[in-house]
């Protein structure tokens, strides 16, 4: 997810070739309720969060920490687990 | 005169690096582990309308933010 406008980021996914959809968030809302709009350059921070199917956030990364996705991939999995073993 | 010229451009980068060093840190999210995740409703590159609460109780998920389009990150 990102604040650039759908068609920018359906361009910008066609270059990457990823297949799967991207959120635009051209509104700056849903930046501004996750705590991540950076009001001086006007776009949200990057940031990554983790979900579980309750609605409860399991894991954040922020700032530079978020470009390497090893730390969120292990709570997934840990998560994974958690719903294993009863 | 060559050699003020210099110093001058010497200075403008120090005073450059220290407006870089100056710069505010970015804001950190008020958001905890435990919250619950704000709601949301965006559209995608697929042209459908994606909900939070569209995935509960049947999906983890997870929301990756980047920062703009066309850059490196």
């Amino acid at each position: 997810m990102s604040v650039d406008s759908v068609p920018a980021n359906r361009e910008f996914a066609k270059q990457l070739g990823v297949t799967f959809p991207i959120l635009s968030d051209f509104k700056r809302t849903a930046v501004k309720d996750y705590g991540v709009f950076n009001e001086e350059q006007g776009f949200g921070n990057r940031a990554t969060f983790l979900i579980d199917k309750e609605g409860i956030i399991q894991h954040i990364d922020e700032g530079n920490v978020a470009i390497d996705p090893t730390t969120v991939v292990e709570a997934c999995n840990v998560l994974q687990r958690k719903k294993a073993s009863p | 005169m060559y050699l003020r010229f210099l110093m001058s451009l010497v200075l403008l980068a120090a005073l450059g690096g220290v407006a870089l060093a100056q710069q505010p840190t970015p804001p950190k999210t008020h958001l905890k582990v435990g919250d619950p995740a704000p709601e949301f409703s965006l559209r995608a590159t697929d042209g459908k309308t994606y909900k939070l609460s569209d995935f509960k109780g049947k999906k983890n998920v997870v929301l990756a933010i980047y920062v703009l389009a066309f850059t490196g990150g």
